[in-house]
C-alpha cells in the first residue's frame, strides 16, 4: 500500500468515507490506496480537497464529487475503495 | 494515402505498443489527409459525434469505457459530407470541385477523424489511456491508417459536468496540437440550467470553443468550421495535477454557471439508492432482465410467424413452378427450406439488439454493475465483467472486446475466457426448436426450459470462472470504482441503426455461409444416387401383384335397380365389395410408402453426408445422436446457428408434403428404422445441454486469442468448453433415456 502522493493534506478530526450518513457532505482529507487506483479516482475527480456528498453509504458506496468547479459526477465505490479514503465532515 | 507498408494498429496491441518510426511524422504532411484525434473524458458523446461527422456506426452507450480501441473516420469539413473511404467504395479522391460550395478544390476540407477511448487523464497506467498517448505522439495509428502525429484535436467535454472535463482540455492544451473544444450535451446542459459562454472559454483556453450537441447535430457546422481552422493554443495550463485543477475551477467559473441544487440530484439519489440495494436491487435487476427477455420472445413471435408463412409458401411456390428433379430439390429443400429455416429468426436477433441498445443508452448498467460485483465477486470476477458478458448474450464478439474495460489482467482472461458460455443470439434457433419439440403442447414448460438453458450457460461460465481464478489465474482481485452517468433517455435513433446493421450482418450471413452450406448439404446428402435396396425391389414385384386386376378406387359402380327389393340387396351388395376394395387399395398404399421409405432411408445412408454422418457418428452414440444428428452437430462446429438449417436439409429426403411448417418437418422426422423419431426426449434434453455449453463458433476463437493475446487462450477455451459440453450431454442423455 503507499501512500497516494498529491492525495494528503493534514488534518485531525477525519473519518472515513464509509462512515459518513446518507446525504452528508465532507472533504477529501486523503486515500491510501495502491498508486494505480489512486491515480485513477484522482482522475475521476475524487482527489484530496474534494468536496464529496454521500448518496448511498454502504456497497457500492455512491459519492457524488464536484471539485469546487461545476457539474458533478457520481462515483461508484467497491467498500474496499471507500473504507480507505478519510474525510473530513463538512457542514 | 495508405501506405500498405507501414500500417499498425492499436488494436490489439496489448502491453507496450509496438513502436513504429514513421519517417514523415512532424507537423506537416505534403500529400497527406489532415488528421484530427477526438479526445475526451468517457462517456462525452465523443463516439456520437464521429459517428454523426464520418457516418460511421460505431457503438455508442451511455456507460464509460464504451470505446476502447482507436477508429478511423473521414468526413469533408467544407461540404460537411462524409467522405467513406473505408469499407465502402465511394472514392475519396477525384472529388475536386463537384459540390459547387465555393471551395476551388474539395480535398481542402477532406479530413480523417480518429475516435480515441474516452480517458479521465492522458496519464492514467492504464490502457485506454496508453491507445490515446500513442496516437497523440504519432507511434500507432487505427487500424487502416497511417503512423503519425494527428494535426489537431478535437477535445469533446461534457457540458453537464465541464469542471472536471475542463482538466481534460487542459492536458491536451499543454501538449501544443492545434485544438479545438466541443462543448457537447448542450440541449442536457442548457435544460439543466447550466449557463456556458462559448466566447469567455475560448479567451480563457487560447482556442476555438463550439457548444455542440452531438445527438440532435446542433453546433455541428460551426464545429466542422473551427476544426478546419484550429490553431495551437496561445495558452499554457500548468503541468502538476493540483495547479490544473485550480486552473480549470477558475476557468469554468469565469465562463460558465451552474444552477443551485435541482430536483434531478434528488431524483438520481433516489433511483442510485433503489438500483444498488442489496435487495430491491437484486429484485429491479431480475425484473429488468426478465423484462427484456420476456419482450424479446413476445414481440417478435408475431413477425417470425410472417416469416415462416412467407418461406413455407415460397417453398410450395417453388414446387409447384419447378418441374420435379434435382433442381426443385435444390431449390426447394437446399435454398427456400436451409435460409428460411435461419432467416425465421431474424426479428428476434434484431429485437435483442434494440432492447439491449436502448437499455445501454438510460445509464442503468452502470447501477447494475455494482449490483452484479456482489454477485460476481465470490467467482472471482469483477463488476465490471457484467457489461461485457451481458453483451455476450447478444454475441459473443462484442462481449469479448468490451472486455478490455476491465483494468485487472487476470479478471480479464477469465472474464474473456468464459463470455461464451453466455446463450448468444445464435443459439436461439436452437432453443426454439428443440424446446418446442420437448414440449409441443406446453408453451409454459418450454419457456421454462428455454430459461433454464440461459441459467446453465450463465452457472456453466461463472463456475469456470471461478476455477480458472483458482488455478491458472490466481490472484488478487482489484475492488470497483465506475463513474455512474447520468439517467438518459435513450436515444431510438441509435439503437435502430444499431438493429439494422445487426440485422443485415445476420442476413448477409444467412444469404452467403449459411446459404453455401446449405447448398453443398443439399448436395452431400443427394448424392449419389444409388439404386433401391433388394427388399424394396420385392416389394414393389408384391405391389404390382396386388394391383393385377383390382378395380381402381375411382371406377363409377353400375347398378340399376329392377325392384325395390332387389335394389336394397344390390346396394348393400355393391357397398360391401367397394369396402373390400377400399381395404385392398389401403394395403397396396401402405406397402408402396415402406417401399418410399425404404427408398429415401437407402438413399440418405449411402449419400455421402450419410457416409460422413456413420463414420463420426460413435462418437456421438454415447450422447444418444445418430447419423443425422451428427451431421448437424459437426456442421455446427463452425457456426451453431447452422444447425436448424442443416437438420432441415439433411432430414428434408424424409419430409411429408402433409407439414405445414419447416420445424414440423424435423420433428417428425425418424431414424433409419423408420420409426424412432431422430429427436426424442432424451436427444433433446442432451442437444439442448450440448449447445448451451459448446464452443461452436469460429469467429469467437480468433477474437479470444487476438484479445487474450495467444493462441493458447482459444484453444483452451476450444477444448475446455467442448469438454464439458460432452460430459454434461452424456449425463443428461444417460439419465433421461
Ligand atoms: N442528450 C445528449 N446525449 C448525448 C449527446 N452526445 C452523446 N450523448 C449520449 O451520451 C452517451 C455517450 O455517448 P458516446 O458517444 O458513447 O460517448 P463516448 O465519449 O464515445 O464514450 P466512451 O467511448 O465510453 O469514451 C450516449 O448515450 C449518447 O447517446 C448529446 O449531445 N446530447
Ligand atoms: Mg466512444
Amino acid at each position: 500500500m503507499t501512500e497516494a502522493p498529491g492525495l494528503t493534506t493534514q488534518h485531525q478530526a477525519t473519518t472515513r468515507l464509509t462512515q459518513l450518513k446518507r446525504g452528508q457532505r465532507g472533504i477529501v482529507v486523503e486515500a491510501s490506496l495502491d498508486a494505480s487506483d489512486a491515480a485513477l479516482l484522482r482522475a475521476m475527480g475524487l482527489c484530496a480537497a474534494a468536496k464529496v456528498r454521500l448518496c448511498r453509504a454502504g456497497e457500492p458506496c455512491i459519492v457524488a464529487v464536484d471539485c469546487g468547479c461545476g457539474g458533478q459526477c457520481r462515483i461508484g465505490l467497491a467498500r474496499p475503495l471507500a473504507e480507505r479514503i478519510m474525510v473530513r465532515v463538512d457542514n | 494515402m495508405d501506405g500498405p507498408s507501414d500500417r499498425s494498429s492499436v488494436a490489439g496491441v496489448r502491453g507496450t505498443p509496438q513502436v513504429i518510426t514513421n519517417g514523415e511524422a512532424g507537423a506537416a504532411h505534403p500529400g497527406r489527409m489532415r488528421r484530427i484525434a477526438l479526445l475526451g473524458n468517457p462517456n462525452t458523446g465523443k463516439t456520437t459525434l464521429f459517428n454523426r461527422l464520418t457516418g460511421l456506426r460505431h457503438k455508442t452507450s451511455n456507460f464509460p469505457g464504451t470505446t476502447l480501441e482507436a477508429r478511423l473516420g473521414r468526413v469533408d469539413l467544407a461540404t460537411a459530407r462524409p467522405t467513406r473511404a473505408l469499407g465502402g467504395s465511394d472514392a475519396c479522391c477525384g472529388r475536386d470541385g463537384e459540390d459547387g460550395d465555393g471551395l476551388e478544390s474539395a480535398p481542402v476540407g477532406e479530413t480523417e477523424l480518429i475516435d480515441l477511448p474516452g480517458v479521465y487523464s492522458l496519464e492514467l497506467d492504464q490502457l485506454e489511456a496508453r491507445v490515446c498517448r500513442d496516437v497523440l505522439v504519432g507511434v500507432a495509428a487505427p487500424r487502416g491508417d497511417v503512423v503519425g502525429v494527428p494535426d489537431a484535436a478535437c477535445v469533446v467535454l461534457d457540458g453537464t459536468n465541464l469542471g472536471r472535463n475542463l482538466m481534460m482540455a487542459g492536458e491536451v492544451l499543454r501538449r501544443r496540437l492545434p485544438t479545438v473544444v466541443a462543448v457537447n450535451m448542450i440541449d442536457l446542459a442548457h435544460r439543466r440550467g447550466f449557463a456556458i459562454s462559448a466566447e469567455v472559454l475560448s479567451e480563457r483556453l487560447g482556442c476555438e470553443v463550439v457548444l455542440i450537441s452531438a445527438r440532435t447535430g446542433e453546433g455541428l457546422g460551426e464545429l466542422r468550421r473551427a476544426l478546419g481552422r484550429a490553431r495551437v493554443s496561445s495558452r499554457t495550463p500548468p503541468g502538476d495535477d493540483a495547479g490544473l485543477r485550480a486552473w480549470a475551477e477558475e476557468v469554468f467559473a469565469t465562463a460558465a454557471s451552474r444552477p443551485e441544487g435541482s430536483g434531478a440530484e434528488e431524483i438520481t439519489d433516489r433511483l442510485d439508492r433503489a438500483f444498488t440495494h442489496p435487495l430491491l436491487g437484486v429484485v429491479l435487476f431480475a425484473v429488468v432482465m426478465t423484462g427484456l427477455f420476456w419482450g424479446l420472445f413476445a414481440i417478435a413471435a408475431y413477425p417470425m410467424a410472417w416469416i415462416e408463412w412467407v418461406f413455407t409458401w415460397l417453398g410450395s411456390g417453388v414446387r409447384a413452378v419447378v418441374p420435379e428433379g434435382p433442381v426443385q430439390e435444390l431449390l426447394a429443400d437446399g435454398v427456400v427450406g436451409g435460409i428460411g429455416a435461419t432467416v425465421v429468426f431474424l426479428p428476434q436477433i434484431c429485437l435483442l439488439f434494440l432492447l439491449i441498445s436502448l437499455l445501454e443508452d438510460t445509464g442503468y448498467l452502470a447501477r447494475a454493475a455494482f449490483v452484479m460485483d456482489r454477485v460476481l465477486r465470490p467467482f472471482g470476477l469483477p463488476g465490471h465483467a457484467f457489461v461485457p458478458l451481458l453483451s455476450s448474450h447478444a454475441c459473443a464478439l462484442p462481449g469479448i472486446m468490451a472486455c478490455r474495460a476491465i483494468p485487472d489482467r487476470r479478471q480479464r482472461l477469465a472474464t474473456i475466457l468464459v463470455a461464451p458460455f453466455m446463450t448468444c443470439s445464435a443459439r436461439l434457433p436452437v432453443y426454439v426448436l428443440l424446446t418446442s419439440i420437448l414440449f409441443p403442447k406446453q408453451p409454459l414448460l418450454a419457456a421454462l426450459a428455454f430459461v433454464g438453458c440461459y441459467a446453465l450457460g450463465i452457472v456453466a461460465g461463472v463456475l469456470t470462472a471461478l476455477l480458472a481464478r483458482r488455478t491458472i489465474l490466481r490472484g488478487k482481485s482489484r475492488p470497483m470504482a465506475l463513474e455512474l452517468p447520468t439517467y438518459k433517455a435513450p436515444s431510438l435513433r441509435t439503437a435502430l441503426v444499431t438493429t439494422v446493421d445487426r440485422g443485415m450482418v445476420f442476413l448477409k450471413n444467412a444469404g452467403t455461409n449459411i446459404l453455401m452450406i446449405c447448398i453443398v448439404l443439399w448436395w452431400l446428402s443427394s448424392y449419389p444416387k444409388v439404386g433401391p435396396p433388394q427388399e424394396a425391389d420385392a416389394l414393389r414385384g408384391q405391389v404390382a401383384a396386388m394391383k393385377e386386376g383390382l378395380t381402381p378406387l375411382n371406377a363409377p359402380i353400375h347398378w340399376v335397380p329392377r325392384t325395390p327389393g332387389e335394389s336394397r340387396n344390390a346396394r348393400n351388395e355393391a357397398s360391401a365389395a367397394r369396402q373390400e376394395l377400399e381395404l385392398k387399395w389401403d394395403e397396396v398404399s401402405r406397402v408402396e410408402a415402406e417401399i418410399q421409405r425404404l427408398e429415401t432411408s437407402q438413399a440418405a445412408r449411402e449419400s455421402f453426408a450419410g457416409r460422413i454422418g456413420r463414420a463420426i457418428q460413435p462418437v456421438f452414440e454415447p450422447l444418444g445422436y445418430d447419423w443425422q444428428l451428427t451431421i448437424g452437430v459437426v456442421t455446427s462446429f463452425a457456426a451453431r446457428e447452422v444447425f436448424v438449417s442443416t437438420m432441415n436439409v439433411v432430414l428434408a429426403g424424409q419430409d411429408d408434403p402433409e407439414n405445414e411448417t419447416i420445424r414440423q418437418g424435423v420433428m417428425s422426422a425418424t431414424r433409419d428404422d423408420g420409426v424412432t423419431p431422430v429427436f426424442t426426449s432424451a436427444t433433446s434434453w442432451s442437444l439442448l445441454v450440448y449447445y448451451v455449453l459448446a464452443m461452436q463458433c469460429l469467429p469467437t476463437l480468433a477474437v479470444t486469442a487476438r484479445e487474450a493475446g495467444g493462441k493458447r487462450w482459444a484453444l483452451l477455451q476450444l477444448g475446455w468448453m467442448s469438454g464439458v459440453a460432452y460430459v454434461a450431454a452424456l449425463i443428461v442423455y444417460q439419465i433421461a433415456r
